[in-house]
């Protein structure tokens, strides 16, 4: 009894990682898309994984968030599980996806789909401060506010659910190539938006096919191919030449 | 001829009235569940029979029933809403097996407890005629469409106005981003057939105060719902009223100009020749199919 009361009042384990995912394997049914994937996530850093089309890094953001079931292994948020809790109790506990395509409510205005990014009853009190807050970072969106999202170009749709995602004031963000399908000009923009919110100290996983671009504002890379995890790296001794031929290795 | 027609015309925009009340609560299921509730007609006569029953059994006025109604009915959809969860696979075909069922039980039961005659109300107050300007109408009749269309004004605020409405429409237009939201849609589809039993409440007492009902109602409501909302295409408030509106003209306009006994093939001549024409339905678009 005494043993145990003082174990716990130790606190031998002090939170290092923000985020820590332990031997993942996930899939859609039959097909098994994550083998053992581990990864730790510090806070307030900006970690990115990088890979080709199909090396699974969508899925592993989609299993962090819940909406891939996972068939093994362990998600930790600041040290505890939260495998057994469904996607919309991770969103309102800090974790925050920005899904790639078009995720958004088609047949509801920009107002009303920024709105629901603050859905969860503690982040309402903050709704009208973050509202303000998202169309100072994308004025493109207030100018468009009572139109109907489903109207909105890739770009456009691309800054509403970046700007959704940080109506809940996430402590995590996961963010799902953003860039994906953009003009040069408006990738440019979104990498900027992520820089910005990395200097604000927010922690940021992001996935993307830009290389060049992710690795120039990450802490720490992560190459991803075929299910795994090939390569984990601190930004800065990233060898770019030699990231490509791992790249596209086979 | 003409102000028979003109009659006609303005007895069935009061009748539709009470048919947007069921094609929304039939919609608003299908939005957030996917679910076909064939047994949602059924509803609407359950809580007409409860006003019958209150009314023969303590001899006051229908509209007392409507609390009750609202009870018995929001109970009895929370029921159909535990049943269709249970089915794990192919649940859009499934249900519509499981709620054509229930709604065959509903109606067998009606049958059992309050027999098979036609029942109307017997207060005199309710069908008093209110004359406005040329046209004729019971009391009932005018007072239930203006409440049905004060009820659907409060449905437009909710939905658009309040956390819990938004979450619905939410789960209706993208059911994972609206769990990114920190929606759970559970909750929604349990709230969305709640709010169907209340306007199904409604509408039922409606039908009693100023109609006749029999027991084998409750499926020709299915039908009619089901015709409204392929009528407004997408869900849309206006759009199943005017649809609703549409469809009480159409069955009026038969049973004064042609048939009583046409009735019910008008609201499926209608269907069809929409569903030829504006196969979107009268306020849908293509764009928002997909």
């Amino acid at each position: 009894m005494k043993f145990f009361g003082t174990l716990k009042s130790l606190k031998v384990t002090p939170v290092r990682n923000m985020l820590e995912v332990r031997n993942l394997r996930a899939g859609y049914g039959a097909i098994n898309v994550l083998w053992d994937v581990s990864l730790a996530i510090a806070p307030g850093k900006l970690t990115a994984i990088i890979g080709p089309n199909g090396a699974g890094k969508t899925t592993l953001l989609r299993a962090i968030i819940g909406l891939t079931p996972v068939t093994q292994g362990d998600i930790l948020d600041e040290g505890v599980s939260i495998l057994n809790q469904p996607t919309w109790d991770r969103a309102s506990h800090g974790l925050a996806l920005i899904p790639e395509g078009r995720m958004i409510f088609r047949d509801m205005s920009v107002e009303e789909n920024l709105m629901l990014g603050a859905y969860a009853k503690q982040n309402r009190a903050t709704m009208q401060g973050n509202l303000e807050r998202a169309y100072a970072m994308f004025p493109l969106l207030l100018a468009r506010r009572s139109q109907m999202a489903g109207s909105l170009s890739g770009g456009e749709a691309q800054m509403l659910m970046m700007g959704r995602g940080l109506m809940s004031s996430p402590r995590i963000l996961l963010v799902d190539e953003p860039s994906l399908g953009l003009a040069p000009l408006i990738v440019q923009e979104m990498f900027a938006t992520l820089a910005k919110l990395k200097a604000e100290g927010r922690t940021i996983v992001l996935v993307e096919q830009n290389t060049q671009g992710a690795v120039k504002i990450a802490d720490h890379v992560y190459l991803m191919q075929g299910g795994k995890v090939v390569l984990s790296q601190p930004a800065n001794e990233v060898n770019m030449e030699k990231l490509h031929q791992q790249y596209f290795a086979r | 001829m003409t102000e028979l027609i003109f009659q006609a015309i303005y007895s069935g925009l009061l009748q539709g009235g009470s048919y947007a009340l069921i094609a929304l609560g039939l919609a608003l299921v299908f939005g957030t569940m996917k679910v076909i509730n064939l047994a949602h007609g059924e509803l609407v006569l359950l809580a007409a029979y409860i006003a019958y029953a209150v009314e023969s059994a303590f001899n006051v006025s229908p509209i007392v029933a409507i609390p009750v109604a609202l009870v018995v009915v929001c109970i009895s959809a929370l029921l159909v809403y535990l049943l269709v969860d249970r089915i794990k696979k192919d649940r859009e075909l499934n249900s519509l097996i499981l709620t054509y069922g229930i709604g065959v039980m509903i109606t067998n039961a009606i049958l059992l407890i309050w027999k098979a005659d036609i029942r109307s109300t017997k207060s005199a107050w309710l069908q008093d005629a209110v004359v406005l300007g040329p046209f004729y109408s019971m009391r009932s009749e005018l007072g239930f469409f203006i409440l049905s269309l004060v009820l659907m004004g409060l449905l437009w605020w909710w939905l658009s106005k309040s956390w819990y409405g938004r979450a619905v429409r939410a789960v209706a237009s993208n059911r994972d981003a609206a769990k990114l939201m920190g929606i759970n849609p559970r909750t929604t589809e349990i709230v969305s057939f709640v709010v169907a039993g209340i306007l199904a409440a409604f509408a039922g007492v409606a039908l009693y105060s100023y109609g006749v009902i029999q027991p084998p109602l409750g499926h020709a409501l299915t039908v009619k719902a089901f015709i409204i909302t392929v009528l407004a295409g997408v869900g849309s408030i206006p759009g199943v009223l005017a649809g609703a509106l549409l469809l009480g003209v159409v069955e009026a306009l038969t049973v004064t100009l042609l048939s009583s006994a046409l009735q019910e093939i008008a609201g499926m001549g209608l269907f069809l020749l929409v569903l030829f024409v504006m196969p979107n339905g009268l306020f849908g678009t293509a764009a928002r199919r997909g």
